[in-house]
């Protein structure tokens, strides 16, 4: 399958932010000693200006024409971002960044996505949610499926006899031959590709040369041609300039979309997920960075764009945005969701969802904001717990150690403070720690008590010194 | 009188002198026969509970525990926003609740409180929410808790200061408690049923009564 994209300049621009009100016509300059014309949009194409046309005369016909300059390297990381996409149709992937097309194969995967007609458009649609217009051309050879998608021909020639059926008709002059070779095809009155398939090898080749025979092999899929895999970078890394200054973090939501789209469908296609993500949002001089973490991983769009407008919320900008840049290094192997397949949970009950509050208030409040704790079995109460910055995704936590349960179920804890305690007394157990606390180790005889005010106090008495000490409260 | 009667039983309308809930309304049990019977079955979900009271450590908490663990043990999660010390879970675990399952969040602010209490409700994996306040809270923010507890099948209860009595709340029920001989005693300040109006105090006995008290 070859999957041409055209207008891979333009789309790359009118992603980066709202495209210019209509009308406006658009161009894409190659700077140098004489600027051309690189892409026109729509509008400056109406008016008569053609790619390859000199910028002088682009301008003699437009009136005030937005001018964006040609960028090569940004074009070339685009096609390989958008091969990282389409790596969810197949294992192998090959960008040709000259002729702006990213190839194929795709014979194993046409039984898994339905057909090749269903699997064409499914791609398609991916590319045209990430604002891209996609030229898609199938057929038995890479080189066949380059000539289908620039003809945008339909056909999907699936065997060797439809192939040349498919491509009797096509014209020599489509063939991506050099201007000699198709200029003596023309001089010799063959005008399609089926007069030159009838005629014989040997005299093309001696007449035309080896090229157009190899290219005629390729075509047929005589000749298999070996494309190199594309393997995608291991970590994300998205980077969007705006072509206005921003000044409100609410106007960000829009251009923070389409990036998280874009991550969204480039991690579909290499089959990770992640937890966490940076955001830097440039000014001119200065950047400003952004964290946001996740309990689970999670690459759904939506659900990112909720949590980064909570935490965007927060800023102030100090300075015009001009650049947005989207960062994940540790990429992630996706949830599994075996469990949640088999396991008939009842109605009331809640064990395989995920809070989603958490991250949401962490976003607002700071990472620190929501805890769980942990028991570390330690026996000292004061000691036996820590904060785990991840509660959601805690499983089990260790139950209480025997020596743990001898202080009794008390619900509130803090450090001793010294007590003298009123009233009545109801004891509890003892607690001992041993040789391993470096002789600092505790005898504690602990009590329930009421205080004065109604607190029901949770207490104990050091038994080297005989005093009181107030652990926490009971209820 | 038949027209009267379709209006009557149109869901959109509010009667405020509406019976108890209706009997298959969702609840946690309270673990007290008494004041499941008071509440209407035991802890209300998808209401706005208030328990006003002083000073924290009475066994407020404590009173809750049943509740708390019928929650865990259902896949809930519990959330403790602000709680005004730090909890001892594996006393908690000794009561049947899942210390996995319990969250807290610190907030300084009553705002942040109630507005992280709000994400907590909106979030169907929560089943309970625990907050603590401190002063005077808008009303306003208080009728958006409770209308995410309305919409939500958690039990939310925000622990506030006895003062909190005098300003009007739109919670569904407030609860007064004191510390009594030995245990707690509640007071229906608002709620439905025939607890509320009766307007008599309900004695809770302490589950570990003191010696000699």
């Amino acid at each position: 399958m070859a999957v041409e994209l055209p207008h891979l300049a333009l789309e790359q621009l009118a992603r980066s932010a709202s495209p210019p009100a209509g009308g406006t016509p658009l161009l894409v300059v190659e700077s140098g000693p004489r600027p051309r014309v690189h892409a026109a949009s729509r509008a400056a194409r109406r008016a008569g200006v053609r790619p390859g046309m000199a910028l002088v005369d682009a301008l003699a016909v437009l009136d005030t024409p937005h001018l964006v300059e040609y960028d090569p390297a940004a074009l070339h990381a685009q096609l390989e971002r958008l091969a990282g996409v389409l790596l969810q149709f197949s294992d192998h992937v090959h960008p040709e960044p000259a002729a702006q097309r990213i190839m194929l194969e795709v014979g194993r995967s046409r039984r898994l996505f339905g057909g090749l007609e269903a699997l064409r458009e499914q791609a398609r649609q991916t590319l045209a949610a990430l604002g891209f217009h996609a030229r898609i051309g199938l057929a038995r050879s890479p080189a066949a499926a380059r000539l289908l998608a620039g003809l945008r021909h339909p056909d999907i020639p699936e065997t060797a006899e439809a192939l040349r059926r498919t491509l009797g008709p096509v014209s020599l002059q489509a063939l991506p031959l050099s201007a000699a070779t198709r200029e003596a095809l023309q001089a010799t009155g063959l005008r399609r590709l089926e007069d030159l398939l009838r005629l014989s090898r040997d005299a093309l080749a001696q007449r035309h040369g080896l090229e157009l025979i190899r290219l005629l092999d390729q075509l047929l899929g005589r000749q298999p041609e070996t494309l190199p895999r594309f393997s995608p970078p291991a970590e994300l890394d998205l980077p969007l300039r705006l072509d206005h200054e921003i000044h409100a973090t609410t106007a960000l939501a829009f251009p923070l979309k389409r990036l998280l789209r874009q991550a969204e469908a480039q991690l579909r296609g290499i089959g990770r997920s992640l937890q966490g993500m940076t955001l830097d949002l440039q000014h001119r001089e200065t950047r400003t960075r952004l964290e946001l973490e996740l309990g689970e991983p999670d690459i759904r769009a939506t659900q990112w764009l909720g949590l980064w407008q909570t935490r965007l919320e927060r800023v102030t900008l100090e300075a015009p945005v001009i650049g947005l840049r989207l960062r994940a290094e540790r990429l992630l192997d996706p949830p599994t969701t075996g469990a949640a397949l088999l396991a008939t949970a009842p109605d009331d009950h809640a064990t395989g969802i995920t809070p989603t509050a958490p991250a949401r208030i962490r976003a607002r409040l700071g990472n620190a904001a929501v805890f769980g704790l942990e028991n570390r079995l330690t026996p000292l109460p004061e000691a036996a717990q820590q904060p785990c910055p991840q509660p959601e995704a805690m499983r089990r936590t260790n139950t209480a150690t025997p020596s743990q349960e001898v202080c009794g179920s008390a619900f509130w804890v803090q450090d001793p403070a010294s007590i003298a305690p009123q009233g009545a007394l109801q004891p509890l157990g003892r607690l001992e720690d041993g040789w391993w606390d470096h002789g600092r180790d505790q005898r504690r005889d602990y009590a329930l008590a009421r205080d004065p005010r109604g607190r029901r106090l949770w207490l104990f008495r050091c038994l080297r010194s005989g005093q009181w000490f107030h652990q926490g409260y009971w209820g | 009188m038949g027209a009267l009667d379709t209006l009557l039983d149109h869901p959109a309308l509010w009667r405020g002198r509406s019976a108890t809930p209706a009997p298959d309304a969702p609840v946690w049990p309270s673990g007290h026969a008494e004041l499941d019977r008071a509440l209407g079955g035991g802890w209300p979900r998808g209401q706005l509970v208030e328990l006003l009271g002083a000073p924290f450590g009475c066994g407020e908490t404590r009173l809750l525990a049943p509740m708390l663990a019928a929650c865990g043990q259902a896949g809930y999660r519990i959330a403790l926003i602000a709680p005004p010390a730090t909890p001892w879970l594996p006393g908690w675990q000794a009561l049947g609740i899942p210390a996995e399952r319990v969250l807290l969040i610190r907030a300084d602010a009553d705002r942040d409180r109630l507005w992280a209490g709000e994400q907590c409700l909106r979030d169907p994996a929560f089943g309970a929410l625990l907050a603590w306040l401190q002063g005077p809270v808008e009303a306003a923010l208080l009728r958006r808790l409770r209308l995410a507890a309305a919409e939500s099948r958690a039990c939310a209860i925000l622990y506030r200061p006895p003062q909190a009595a005098q300003q009007p709340s739109p919670a569904h029920q407030r609860l007064q408690w004191q510390p009594a001989r030995d245990g707690l005693q509640l007071l229906s300040l608002k709620g439905h049923g025939r607890w509320a109006r009766s307007g008599q105090p309900l004695h809770i006995p302490d589950p570990h009564p003191l010696p000699g008290t």
